[in-house]
Order: structure tokens, then sequence, then C-alpha cells
């Protein structure tokens, strides 16, 4: 291991090569030229959102006819990138090559005319049409809308085995077929390279199974696909190389032959910071939280959350590890009162509170640091001192009586950025003028001065430069040893193993594995993640 | 000068969507071979005896009045992001029920005028709470239901007119119903221009205008000042933060339709009280739909609202001597068009510079911090790549230390950036 948390300038030019060996992939353009063609090449690829930079030297090789993987973590950047090739926006910085030569896309049209095709995660088909006029709708030119239109579906379908009628209304189709209604849209127009958002998240095993088929008959025909997930044994199962995304940049590439799930989700999550090392123990006896047998209930399939039952003590830092979308949003939302539980009970402190609405909670002294700030943590558009009031709407400063108190919420918030550190000209500048290290200071700061009795900290860090996330950790760990508990979900395995006192595993809806921080290393925390490990077969 | 730049802000948008407005009603009156500046003149001129020109004050007021209501009812709703499209059936309603039970009851005079504004702000609450309930429990969106609702209002008004709220005698050419006594007026507000020294005109200003200015800033307090008003447009700026923070939403809908529409209610007041004392066939109509341009002109603020609401009852006004001169109408129609569609542009353009120049405003201390972290990531570099060639072709190591660096730099850059 490389000294840990060094920061390593001129780090996109090379990139890891897992398994390098076996395939010799790339690295250098001789290579490349020895091997198939690049049909996707992307150098230096950075694109800026006003706050965020969502891609940073992205490096991408994908060549003709193979089965090309992005993996990451959600938020990695790795639709940003995907966003990115299909025209959607143009990048601020780098180069586009399709098969050697550079290209600029102006809109979508330009890349399907470039042979690019997208299948979004959420189909994009009209269930009352038909196959055949959903396939040929925005692309009547191509061969019509008549019989020569139904006969080139025809041909796509068999040649790549589709198995599609193209007079099926697409309502009684199912979710696989619909899957296949998409690729047979991009091949209608013509792609070549084909894009696939998640496709899996959608299907079942046998589906999945099949569309790996279909894959294999696309890559025959000669066609470029690029993948994208964060289901590594899928991954691993299906491409010939992956690229691995994380925190906007491309991190490494692999060779799913000879890297394991293992090693794959070590390069995925990072391992690389610096974690705070928290071990006096400041553990009471008095619980703040207990969630028993709670269930959070989808309308359809599994329920994201499946019988939770864990307990946070006074001074007890909780944390839930997982690979994310395995219920831990949904988590959060529960014990915020943001989605109501088909069964079980939350407690604060003494209080039953599963009927509290989220004031009501918020009142009884729960505080909340929103995985995605933007969405729920911040009102963008308006002053700092008006955020300092969201979420405590209901006690001092900010508020006396059915007032709002001005002077008192914008001198606390001016206390708050000196105490803080929050880098902004002063409480009247609009939030969004922050970045997003000084908004996620901003929000922590507000949430500690109300003083909870249990934090709710779901990615505290995600997104912010590593001063600012050094200084949230400080702060949490201080918090702690006054005696609050800390519920802290995330995906950050450093995180979690510095500032944890109890680390529950979170898969597929349910607590799996629950960890001693102090005992566990990030490798084998990433195998319980990924299912690779469990706790009944112990390596 | 920070107080001048947002005042300049502020008013940007507006000014800039009536100069627009002017231009292209000016053109399309050219094409028309009307002279515009022929026809502005007119607009301005408020007539040549003191007289007039008090009579011209009066009618641009007492006009602006319900269009303020109107206005600030609509602004109520897109502060916490619903758009109450049902305002014209709110009031319309409101005011033929109100003009019923004043007519029906005799009450000393303080307490009719009282009775007949609540019964208008309860009849137009509960037709918007329907929306609400309907939003909240159905998830129907309130645009459509509150436009299905103004039909269905319409059309009970003109059946309880027609039908067991008529008081006019049968075969009179204009129906409406029974007159309100005496008692149920609102007395006018001309003793005011005594006071000032300036000649009493034939009109009577409306006394509702005072009611309107306490409504005015009492709903400015309580957006802006109170808790409520803090739910509300947290939940206007964005619904997810504002359920994070406790804010019930569903319940915010429903008090928020239902406030939007007491304010509906007061709507027809001024004419009602003020002038017509009945409901009439010929009752002013379209206040609802004008209302959602005001709010847009005013930005949805009560002061601003009220400078459209007199910006528009301005325009109004110029309507007859436009047509005694012997020019078309619609030219007036064509600048309220052009006006209202210059706002929408004009506040986006607006809202982009205010967004813009508060994005710039903390580039500056940023910057500092963002270069100091230059020296260390590279003094750094060489020990990563160090640790890479002793790895070897596993390389897990060094490609973790490097992301390291390339994630912290990305970092940095993203503070200074902005």
């Amino acid at each position: 291991m490389a000294t840990p948390g060094s920061p390593a300038g001129g780090s996109a030019g090379t990139p890891t090569d897992l398994g390098k060996g076996a395939t010799g992939a790339h690295g250098e353009d001789g290579s490349a030229a020895a091997g198939a063609p690049l049909a996707v090449e992307l150098r230096g690829i950075t694109k800026r959102f006003p706050g965020v930079v969502a891609n940073k030297d992205i490096e991408l090789r994908v060549r003709r006819g193979e089965v090309h993987a992005i993996v990451g973590e959600n938020g990695a950047g790795k639709s940003t990138l995907m966003k990115t090739l299909y025209g959607m926006h143009r990048p601020d910085e780098g180069s586009i090559l399709l098969h050697g030569r550079e290209v600029h896309f102006k809109s979508p049209a330009d890349a399907i005319a470039a042979g690019i095709g997208m299948v979004h995660q959420h189909f994009m088909l009209a269930d009352y049409l038909t196959v055949l006029e959903n396939v040929v709708l925005g692309a009547e030119k191509a061969h019509g809308i008549g019989a020569e239109a139904r006969r080139r579906i025809r041909e796509i379908s068999d040649a790549y085995a589709l198995g599609l009628d193209p007079d099926v209304l697409v309502e009684d189709l199912g979710v696989g077929d619909r899957q296949r209604v998409e690729i047979a849209k991009v091949l209608y127009r013509g792609a070549t390279t084909l894009i696939l958002d998640e496709p899996t998240a959608v299907l079942v095993p046998q589906e999945v199974d099949e569309l790996f088929g279909n894959l294999a008959e696309l890559k025959r025909e000669g066609l470029t696909v690029i993948f994208i997930s964060h289901k590594l044994d899928e991954v691993r199962k299906v491409a010939d190389s992956i690229t691995v995304i994380r925190r906007g940049t491309t991190v490494g590439t692999a060779d799913p032959k000879t890297t394991t799930a293992r090693q794959l989700a070590e390069l995925m999550v990072g391992t690389e910071l610096p974690s705070p090392e928290i071990r006096t123990s400041t553990v009471r006896e008095t619980p703040v939280l207990q969630l028993r047998d709670v269930t959070v209930a989808a309308p359809t399939g599994r329920p994201p959350v499946d019988d939770v039952t864990l307990t946070v003590r006074e001074g007890e830092v909780v944390g839930i590890a997982g690979v994310e979308g395995n219920g831990q949003a949904e988590l959060v939302d529960a014990v915020m009162g943001l989605r109501a539980l088909a069964a079980g009970t939350v407690l604060l402190g003494p209080d039953d509170i599963t009927a509290w609405s989220t004031r009501a909670r918020r009142d009884a002294g729960l505080g909340f640091i929103p995985e995605d700030r933007h969405r729920q943590g911040m009102l963008l558009e308006a002053p700092l001192w008006e955020n300092r009031i969201l979420g405590h709407q209901t006690r001092p400063p900010a508020v006396k009586g059915p007032f709002i108190d001005r002077r008192g919420a914008r001198t606390d918030t001016a206390r708050i950025m000196r105490d803080y550190d929050v880098r902004a000209p002063g409480p009247d500048t609009l939030a969004v003028a922050l970045s997003g290290g000084n908004q996620q200071k901003l929000i922590v700061g507000r949430e500690m001065s109300a003083a909870p009795r249990l934090l709710l900290a779901a990615h505290p860090t995600r997104g912010v430069d590593v001063g600012a996330q050094g200084a949230i950790w400080r702060l949490l760990e201080e918090a702690r040893a006054e005696g609050m508990g800390i519920l802290l979900i995330s995906a950050d395995l450093d995180e979690l193993i510095g500032l944890s006192d109890t680390l529950h595993v979170m898969l597929r809806g349910r607590l799996v594995a629950t960890l001693d921080p102090s005992a566990v290393t990030p490798e084998e925390l990433g195998g319980y993640m990924t299912g690779a490990r469990t706790t009944a077969g112990a390596a | 000068m920070n107080v001048l730049r947002k005042i300049g802000l502020a008013l940007f948008a507006p000014v800039l969507a009536v100069v627009v407005a002017v231009v292209i009603s000016s053109a399309v009156m050219a094409a028309l071979q009307v002279d515009p500046f022929e026809v502005f003149a007119v607009m301005v001129d408020f007539g040549d005896t003191p007289s007039q020109q008090v009579t011209a004050l009066v009618v641009i007021l007492n006009r602006a009045v319900p269009l303020f209501l109107a206005g600030l009812a609509v602004a109520i709703a897109f502060r916490m992001g619903l758009f109450n499209i049902g305002v014209e059936g709110q009031y319309r309603l409101a005011t033929i029920l109100a003009a019923g039970v004043g007519a029906a009851v005799a009450l000393p005079g303080p307490l009719h005028v009282l009775l007949i504004v609540v019964v208008a702000m309860a009849v137009a609450a509960i037709w918007a709470g329907i929306v609400a309930v309907l939003k909240v429990t159905r998830g129907v969106s309130e645009v459509i239901s509150s436009i299905m609702l103004n039909v269905i209002a319409l059309g009970i008004a003109s059946f309880l007119l027609t039908g067991p709220l008529r008081g006019s005698p049968e075969g009179a050419s204009i129906i409406a119903t029974a007159e309100i006594p005496e008692s149920g007026w609102m007395p006018s507000l001309n003793g005011v221009f005594g006071l000032l020294g300036l000649a009493t005109p034939p009109r009577q200003l409306y006394g509702f205008l005072l009611v309107a200015v306490v409504v005015g800033a009492v709903i400015a307090v309580l957006l802006n000042r109170t808790r409520f008003g803090f739910d509300l447009r947290a939940a206007g700026l964005s619904p997810s933060a504002a359920s994070a923070s406790g804010v019930d939403s569903r319940g915010m809908v429903v008090k928020t339709m239902l406030l939007s529409g007491a304010v509906a209610g007061l709507i027809g007041m001024p004419d009602l009280l003020g002038s017509t004392h009945a409901y009439t066939t010929d009752f002013t109509s379209g206040l609802g739909f004008l209302g959602i341009a005001v709010a847009l002109l005013g930005r949805n603020k009560p002061v601003g609202i009220a400078l459209g609401a007199l910006l528009f009852a301005f325009l109004d006004r110029s309507l007859v001597p436009l047509q005694i001169q012997d020019f078309p109408a619609s030219v007036v129609t064509i600048i309220q068009g052009t006006i209202v569609l210059a706002v929408v542009v004009a506040n986006e353009i607006a809202r982009r510079v205010a967004r813009r120049s508060a994005e710039r405003g903390s580039a500056a201390p940023a910057v500092v911090a963002g270069d100091g972290s230059t020296g260390p990531g590279q003094a750094a570099s060489g020990a990563a790549s160090d640790g890479g060639a002793a790895d070897g072709g596993v390389g897990t190591g060094a490609g973790v230390s490097r992301s390291a660096g390339a994630g912290q730099r990305s970092d940095e850059r993203q503070e200074s950036g902005l």
C-alpha cells in the first residue's frame, strides 16, 4: 500500500491496470494498434457544473467489438460521462475520438448520426404504441413507417436474436422485452456503439442472462457495447474490459478474467484516504435510537428495507456500510419520517416516534445531514441565513414565536461561518454561490448547533474536498465525545472504519453482518458489501 | 451601494419587460398604420381640467385594487410552486354568493360589510380548497382541476344569477341579484381629495383601497417574516428540502390554497361594495387571469404586484379615450399581452444574472485556499509512483494513492473554480 492519503500530482496520466498481463490491453497507442482499433476514445474529459466537477481528466479507451464496462458508485460521474459521449452536453475540456477521428457533438442527434446509441435505464417507450411504432418514432426518415420499416425491424430482431414482433403493443411486453425494444431502437438508427445505462437494474436474473446473450450477439456482429453498472459480479461475467470511475475520474482499468470482485470493489470505493482514528470508546449505556424490525415496502418487488434492527447509544457512531442502492436511502427516509414504514418501530430515546411527523422528530432532537445536499439540505436560491433556518423553523435563534428572527438568524449564521470555517462573503450570500465543501460545512454546522440527540449523517463527506472532509470528521468525533449518537451511512470504507464504533453491512435491504471496525480491513468490508463474503463462510 | 444594486436588480426585469413590450407594440401599431406616438400621447393624457385628471386617477386606482388582490391571490400560490389558475372562478362564485347574502340580511353598517367580505373569502377559500384536496389525496394537478372548477364555478354563478338569487325584474336587459342595502356599502374615500386640496371628482374612490393595502401588508409580513411564510417559500424553492426540514407538504398545499382562495374572494369586493352593490351579468370578469399576469409582472412580491396592478389599470383606463379618438382598443390588449410574454423572459434573464453574480461573488477568497495545495501535491507524487513501481503489475496500491491525489485536486479546484 503506497503512503495512504498522500496527494499525488500528475495522477491523470496513467490509470492503474489491474491484471494487465492477461490482455496487455492498452496503456500505449502501440498496443492498441496491435489489437482491435478503438471504437471510442475519451481523452482528458472534464465536465464542470456550478459548484461541482462531475468529471475530471477522464481517460477511456473502448475497442471495437468489445463489451466495455464502466463501473463506479452512484454519483461517481458515470452518467455525466455517458451524457457527454451521447452529446447531451459538451465537455469543458478534453476530446472525444470515434474510430480515431475527433468529433464534437452538439446534440444527441449528432451522436446518433455518428453511430452512438443510448439505452436508458428508464425506458423511453410509449405503452400504447406497437413495437414498430415505438422503434420508428423519431426515425421515420430511415425506412418509412410501413412495410419497409417492419422488414428492417424483423432483420434486426433476427440478426441479434432479439425475438421481437413488430406488431405487439409495448404495453403487453415484459421488462426484458421492453429493453430489447430499446436496443432495437438504437440499432434501427444505425448505432454501432451502444451505451447501456444500468441495464440490469430492472431485470430479474433470468432476464439478465438473456440480456447477456443478446450482448454476445451484438459483439459477434462487430458492435461495441459500453455497459454501465455497479454490480461487480455481472460486470465480470459480461465485460471484456473494465474501467473504474471514482469521484469523477478514471482510477483504473481491469481485466475481468484476472480481477476479483474484491479488487474491483477496492478500486470503486477507494481505500486511500487518511482516516481519523477514534479508538477511545465514548459509548454509553442509554440508547438514543432504536430501530426494531423496520421494513419499508416498495410498490413492487422486494422491500428496499427489510426487517432492520439496530441500536445507537449515546456517544456511539453506528456505521452502515453498503454498496449504494441497497436500501440505505430508504432507511434514512424511514428514520427521518419521510417514508412510511410497512412494519416495525422507531424509538428516539424512550419515545416511540414511528408515527411522528418529520418536524416532530426534528424537534425531539433528530439532526440530519442528507446524502444529497442540493435536494434535501439546502435552498440553493436562498441566502445562507435562510438556509440556517431550514430544518430549525421551530426554535431560536432563528425564530421568535410565529415570526422569523432575521437578525438572530443572520448573527447565528455568521457564527456558524466562523466556527465551522464556511468560506463565503456573508450571511446574505446565496447558497448556490458556495462550493460543495462549504455548503456541507454550513449544513453540518447548522445541524450541530441544534445539539441533536441523534445525528443522521448520510454520506457526510461526499463531494467535498479533503480539507473539508477532515474537518467534518473532526466535528463528528467531537460530537460523539459529547454524547451525541450518530448513525453514519456511507460508502466510503475508510470513513466507516475510522469513525464507527459499530459497523453494520447492508445488502439488499437487510443488515447482513455486524462487524468490529477495529478488526476489519477495507478488503473484508468490501467483500461483505458485495455479498462475496458472508458471516457464515468467513474467509 | 449594495442597496442600490439590489433595487437595480429587482427593477431590471419589469422595466426591461415594459420597454420590450412598448417596442413590440409600437412595431405592431406601425404595421397597422397607426402612429404609436399618437397612441401613447392619448394614453398619458389624463384630461385638461383638474377634475378630469383626478377622475382619471380614481379610475386607475379603482381598477388597480381588484387587479392587485387578484395578483396577490395568484402570487401566494406561486410562492409555494402552485399555479392557481382557478382565481377567476373562485372570485366570481364568491362575489355572487356574497352579494346574495348581503342582500338577504340587514345589519348595522360595518358588520354588514364584514359579513359580506367574510362570506366571499370563505366561499373562494372552499372552492380553492377543493383543488388542494384533490391534489394531496388524488394527485390531481392543480392546473387541471382549477381550470375545470373555473368552468363549474361560472356555470353555478349563472345558474344562481338567473335562478335563486335573481333580483332584477323579468325582461330587464341586465340580470342582477337584489341590491345590497345601503348599510352594506363601503364608504368612498373621496374626502381625501378635499383634505389634499384637490378637486373632488364625480367618481367615487373605492374605500376598499385601504383594505387592499392592509391585506397586501399582511401578506407581505406573512410571507417574509413568519415561520408559516418561510415554510411556504421553502416548499416553493425546493419541495424535497422543505419536507426534509419538517414541512408537511400536503398540509402546506391545503393551507396555501385556502389562503390564496381567501384573498381571491376579495377580488370582487371593491366593485360590489363600492359601486355595483349587486352581482350582474356584466360584473367585471377576467380579473383572475389578469391576476396571473400582474403576479408575474410583480415577481410575486406584494410591492411589485401593486406596481403591476397600477400599470395594468393605467393601460385599461386608456381604452375609452383611445376609442373616442378612433384608435383600435386592441392596442392596449396587445401591449398587455407582450408585457406578459416579455416579463416571463425578463424574469428568467434577471434570475440568471442574479445567480451568476452570486456565484462570482465567492470566487475571490477561495482561490487562495486552492493555490496552497499545489506544492505538497506535487511533492508527494514521487512517493506514490515509487510505490507503484514496487507493486509491479498488480498495482492496486499505486492506483489508489494516485487517485487520491486526483480526487483532492479536483475538489480543490472545485473550491476555487466557482
